[in-house]
């Protein structure tokens, strides 16, 4: 069967007009960014207006044992919760697709919309693709702009500190142009996946969203000392997801079989 | 005329349940085909497996010169109105037309005139341009009509389309049905509205899971004639005269109601009659209406079913 890219171009075309006239929706896709930018933005504005060397010292040493006498312990923090937050900014593009595409897939159940859908010549492929499309552009897009709104707010808030940008650093740029795009193929996947099989669109975001634990706890073993992130750290998490990726557009569309979802849910 | 769809003992199971049992019949190019039968009768389940959105687990067919299989070729051959429209709220009418547009990649310069005409013949002209969710039943109806014709299809598949709309929502949609069936289009109309299926349809098939009967209404509705006997004295009295015929007979007053295997048999129960001694002073014949000859064979289908 001939994979139709305007077919795929359609779906993703109403998908996001719907999003685009779903003004909950669209709203509830900036909150996560809002505060992924604002909340180290804010701790590091703390930090370079009442630096307490003292304190900050004794938390380099915990993180770094050898941590240099005569060095800024103030700049060791900035350097380390940026580098760690990018764990936890991974949340974004993971998130907005499960919100997303959890709308679009079991949303068509919910709405009855699924069997005219499916009644057309669109293929699975093409319908996975599209409805892919639809929710991990706009997720990779705000992660993208989120990113360049916290590097301008971490910089004026650093620059009286560092004297100079921080941020975009090779590791962000890394992170943000090719692990970031990766997980909103996760989160995609998983939503998709998971909308395919539950009828509600609440039911198939909460179940998605489980999905952000590993993540949280990877970050918390960065935040206790075991884990130490880095480009290389987060290159391998990158490694990892595009396995899990490839692993999930298969099954996706295996699980849009036309006989599957018009038998369970029509 | 040839046959636009064709099937053979067609069957679907759900979980070892046979929704659907060895459905056969055919339906001719142009012709506006009734599927009647009750709820949970297969008939949904049918225009699935014709529609391509299911897999029969047993039998044939070939719909358009398709064969079930041909998904992507059958799908676009055909249009389908779900029970329920199906419509994108958010998106306007002309939204939700051009994105079946695009799905079938057409070239929209040609499409949208052919909708265009749609929407004027079906009342919607004007409205194109508000959210779908803001249409009122009868128009949310009329327009997934639109969207199934959108593709220009060779036949179109209707299911349950006035199925909860008001009486006036109904006619109109009615009325569009009527419209497409004088162009000639080939429809296959599944309903259990029984005065909608005779005002639509020239032939039927009557579905419980299986095949129960299939034929042009008039034909169907000769099947089993009532005869309508006035006589002297109580009818109930005159009606034992007619064990020995087979026939099935109410009586209310003077009035003998008497079904009739064949239209032939109507002189041999005059004739019974009169040789029993009992006054006829009128018979007419009146033939029965699609209701009562459904409802018969359901009633046939339960006794069938509980033997």
């Amino acid at each position: 069967m001939r994979f139709h890219w305007r077919r795929a171009r359609a779906v993703a075309w109403k998908d996001g007009l719907d999003l685009r006239k779903n003004p909950g929706l669209v709203w509830s896709m900036f909150a996560l960014p809002g505060v992924l930018v604002l909340v180290p933005t804010l701790m590091v504005w703390a930090w370079v207006r009442a630096p307490d060397e003292a304190t900050f010292r004794a938390m380099a040493l915990y993180y770094d044992p050898n941590f240099p006498r005569g060095a800024s312990a103030t700049r060791f923090l900035v350097d380390k919760v940026l580098t760690d937050w990018f764990g936890l900014f991974l949340l974004m593009p993971l998130f907005t697709p499960i919100l997303i595409a959890s709308q679009s897939v079991a949303g068509e159940k919910e709405r009855r919309t699924l069997e005219p859908l499916l009644a057309s010549p669109v293929t699975s492929a093409e319908l996975v693709t599209g409805k892919s499309l639809a929710a991990v552009l706009p997720a990779v897009a705000i992660s993208w702009v989120a990113f360049v709104a916290f590097c301008i707010a971490v910089d004026a808030v650093a620059w009286p500190l560092v004297h100079g940008p921080v941020l975009p650093n090779g590791l962000w740029l890394f992170g943000v142009g090719v692990v970031a795009p990766l997980y909103a193929f996760l989160g995609n996947g998983i939503a998709v996946l998971v909308s395919a099989r539950v009828g509600e669109a609440r039911l198939a975001q909460q179940l998605s969203a489980l999905v952000i634990l590993p993540l949280m706890g990877l970050v918390a073993g960065q935040l206790a000392g075991w884990l130490r992130a880095g480009t290389s750290y987060y290159a391998l998490q990158g490694a990892v997801v595009l396995l899990l990726d490839v692993g999930l557009v298969v099954a996706s569309i295996r699980f849009f079989d036309r006989d599957r979802l018009v038998s369970r849910w029509s | 005329m040839t046959a636009r769809i064709e099937v053979h003992g067609l069957g679907r199971q759900f979980g070892g349940r046979a929704a659907v049992e060895g459905l056969s019949f055919a339906v001719e190019s142009g012709e506006v085909f009734g599927l009647l039968g009750p709820n949970g009768a297969g008939k949904t389940t049918t225009v699935r497996m014709l529609t391509g959105l299911l897999r029969p687990t047993s039998g044939t067919a070939r719909v358009c010169d398709h064969g079930l299989g041909d998904g992507e070729a059958l799908r676009r051959s055909v249009g389908l109105l779900t029970e329920q429209p199906g419509l994108y709220d958010r998106l306007t009418g002309r939204e939700n037309l051009r994105f079946f547009i695009r799905l079938n990649e057409l070239d929209e310069r040609e499409a949208w005139p052919r909708a265009e005409s749609y929407l004027r013949r079906f009342g919607l002209a004007g409205r194109e341009d508000e959210p779908a969710g803001s249409y009122s039943k009868g128009m949310r109806q009329k327009l997934a009509i639109v969207r199934a014709l959108v593709h220009d299809p060779e036949v179109l598949f209707l299911d349950e389309p006035t199925s909860g709309l008001d009486p006036e929502a109904a006619r109109t949609v009615r009325d569009a049905v009527a419209e497409l069936a004088a162009d000639g289009r080939t429809i296959i109309l599944c309903s259990h509205n029984l005065a909608e299926v005779e005002r639509l349809c020239g032939r039927v098939a009557v579905v419980r899971t299986r095949l129960l009967a299939e034929g042009p209404i008039s034909v169907l509705r000769r099947r089993g004639t009532v005869l309508e006997v006035r006589v002297e004295g109580e009818g109930t009295l005159a009606g034992a005269a007619l064990a020995p015929l087979g026939v099935a007979w109410t009586a209310h007053g003077p009035l003998l109601r008497i079904t009739l295997q064949e239209e032939h048999q109507g002189p041999d129960v005059v004739a019974a009659l009169v040789r029993s001694g009992v006054r006829v002073r009128s018979v007419t014949p009146s033939a029965r209406s699609l209701e009562d000859f459904y409802l018969e064979l359901m009633r046939d289908a339960d006794a069938e079913e509980a033997a």
